[in-house]
């Protein structure tokens, strides 16, 4: 016997006891469609398999075989014909459920794109408000105009200043300067005032916001002055 | 034989939907390209009055502002209406000077040299998120998604009756709120022709308004004075306004790709020359100073602009001589 046949044998008796895979079933049905005039074919091992199972059960035994009485009756069965009509609406409906999900799934997409960047805003500015909290661990109040140096060595300390309490906080600027003081605070924000303040005239004619940027500008004479009392020392000014 | 024919049928039907679909997905996208470039239009022609906000990181002015046009000139300004008093006063921009960002957000495509343009579209994509209520007043909202990383993000709210901008949002790329401009209060049109325009505080700033920047016929600014040049720009950005060297040796180059500006300040002034180099930020503007010499002197080049902050110290250490000159 060989390996093929002892495959085959194994498949079939797996699906008698209903135990084939789908796989073993399929080997069997092919191998029964196409050998013909085979000696020991399927046909008969599944007979024979059959029919010892039934005398081991003390089943009564006959040794029928109904196949080709079934088949020629199939075969006599009057075509029952498929309506083109009803054919056509059947795979109409079925591409319509395929459209819809296709439209879904578009537009489920083109939302998902929307909505990306901007849910919820107010939620998210109070967020933003924490992280900034976070990270500035600077003296914010301390610095009048908006400036506000991001370095702990050069904390100052705002003494007994009430005008500094009464200073709302005021936008931050970080500063990270690389080089040691050969400036003074003052030039420092002085320049980054008067750059801001061109900036922003510079903006508001050219990002068709109006006179919007000029919103972000809080230097003052009042916060200008300020800064000059609190650095009455060791200034040199121009 | 039916069956296949079926199956074609059904194929080409769907490939029928998707491009019948097609335009009324786009549609949309080109009616919010049409509000900004609305809104451009409405942000130079109407008179305006009211008070809005301006928030970032939980901190929050509000500002009043009020905008004329009359005669075709423009009278603005705006008072800061907490803190310190701070008015600003500008008038006398011909309504008719049609800057860089005019130009830019009305969909027009800008020449940057001679391989580049910028076109709005190319580096922002627009979509319409829906309507809202701003200031009493019925708008249109607009996110306005950059498509790369050297810009931002905005959520604009856009007037429905005028198309005046009521809101805008700035958007980091993770797509959080960075400031917030906002309108609380606005009158718009035909009871302000009357209005005076006199100053309200004692102390205000009057900013001269520069016309030179006045786009004629496509031509790019004149830079010929200048003997710097960026070696690298942030895709999109042209050249809007050009400052030569002032009495106090300062000029400056501004940008714009339509809705961000930045700006470059080339110093030779001595106080600026001792300033150390500096990496800074103001709530969204940021500012980038760097040294760099030509001609054994020494010059401080500062970027300053809403854009972030890598894309602003790209710029600074782009910024070299025209001419290439012996370093000391």
């Amino acid at each position: 016997m060989s390996d093929h046949e002892e495959r085959l044998a194994e498949s079939l008796s797996a699906l008698m006891d209903g135990e084939s895979t789908e796989l073993e079933t399929h080997r069997i049905l092919k191998e029964v469609g196409t050998e013909s005039g085979v000696k020991d074919s399927v046909l008969s091992k599944w007979q024979r398999y059959h029919m010892a199972s039934s005398v081991m059960s003390g089943d009564p035994v006959a040794n029928i075989d109904f196949s080709a009485a079934i088949s020629a009756a199939i075969d006599e069965e009057e075509t029952h014909r498929i309506n083109p009509i009803q054919r056509f609406a059947g795979s109409a409906g079925r591409f319509a459920i395929a459209a819809s999900v296709a439209m879904v799934a578009v537009l489920g997409m083109q939302q998902f794109n929307t909505v990306a960047p901007s849910s919820s805003d107010a939620v998210q500015f109070a967020e933003v408000a924490v992280d900034a909290a976070q990270q500035n661990n600077g003296p914010a109040i301390q610095f009048p105009s908006g400036f506000q140096p991001n370095i702990q060595a050069r904390t100052v300390s705002a003494g007994g200043n009430n005008r500094v309490s009464q200073q709302p906080v005021m936008p931050a600027i970080q500063v990270r300067p690389v080089l040691n003081q050969q400036y003074s605070e003052q030039e420092l924000r002085a320049y980054l005032n008067d750059i801001m303040l061109k900036h922003s005239s510079h903006a508001a004619l050219n990002s068709n916001q109006g006179m919007l940027p000029f919103a972000r500008v809080t230097k003052s004479e009042e916060a200008a002055s300020f800064a000059e009392g609190s650095y009455a020392e060791g200034s040199s000014d121009d | 034989m039916l069956v296949k024919w079926l199956k074609n049928i059904k194929l080409a039907a769907l490939i029928a939907a998707v491009f019948v679909h097609g335009p009324l997905f786009a549609e949309p996208m080109d009616s919010a390209q049409d509000l900004m470039a609305r809104m451009a239009k409405a942000s130079k022609e109407l008179s305006y009055k009211g008070l809005f906000t301006y928030e970032f990181r939980g901190n929050l002015t509000s500002v009043k502002v009020v905008h004329i046009v009359r005669d075709g000139q423009t009278y603005e300004r705006i008072v800061h209406m907490d803190g310190p008093e701070r008015e600003i006063v500008r008038r006398g921009d011909d309504m008719d000077c049609m800057r860089a960002s005019d130009m830019l957000l009305r969909g027009n495509v800008l020449k940057i040299n001679d391989d580049s343009y910028s076109h709005l579209q190319d580096f922002y994509s627009f979509y319409i998120r829906g309507d809202a209520r701003i200031a009493g007043r019925a708008v249109s909202v607009v996110n306005v998604i950059p498509k790369d990383k050297f810009r931002y993000g905005y959520i604009v709210a856009i007037d429905k009756e005028t198309g005046l901008m009521l809101q805008s949002i700035l958007i980091n790329s993770q797509g959080k709120p960075m400031e917030r401009f906002q309108f609380v209060d606005v009158s718009i049109g035909a009871d302000l022709d009357n209005v005076e325009f006199t100053s309200e505080l004692s102390a205000s700033d009057d900013i001269d308004v520069d016309q030179s920047d006045c786009l004629k016929a496509n031509q790019p600014v004149n830079v010929s004075s200048s003997q710097w040049v960026p070696k690298w720009l942030p895709p999109g950005f042209v050249l809007s306004s050009y400052q030569p060297v002032d009495a106090e040796g300062q000029e400056s180059l501004m940008y714009t790709d339509g809705l961000a500006v930045f700006s470059v300040f080339i110093d030779s002034a001595e106080k600026s020359r001792r300033l150390p180099p500096v990496d800074a930020n103001l709530g969204a503007t940021v500012a980038v100073l760097t040294k760099t010499s030509l001609n054994n002197q020494q010059y401080a080049i500062c970027v300053v602009g809403e854009i972030p902050r890598s894309t602003a110290s790209q710029i600074a250490n782009a910024i070299s001589p025209l001419l290439a000159s012996p370093s000391p």
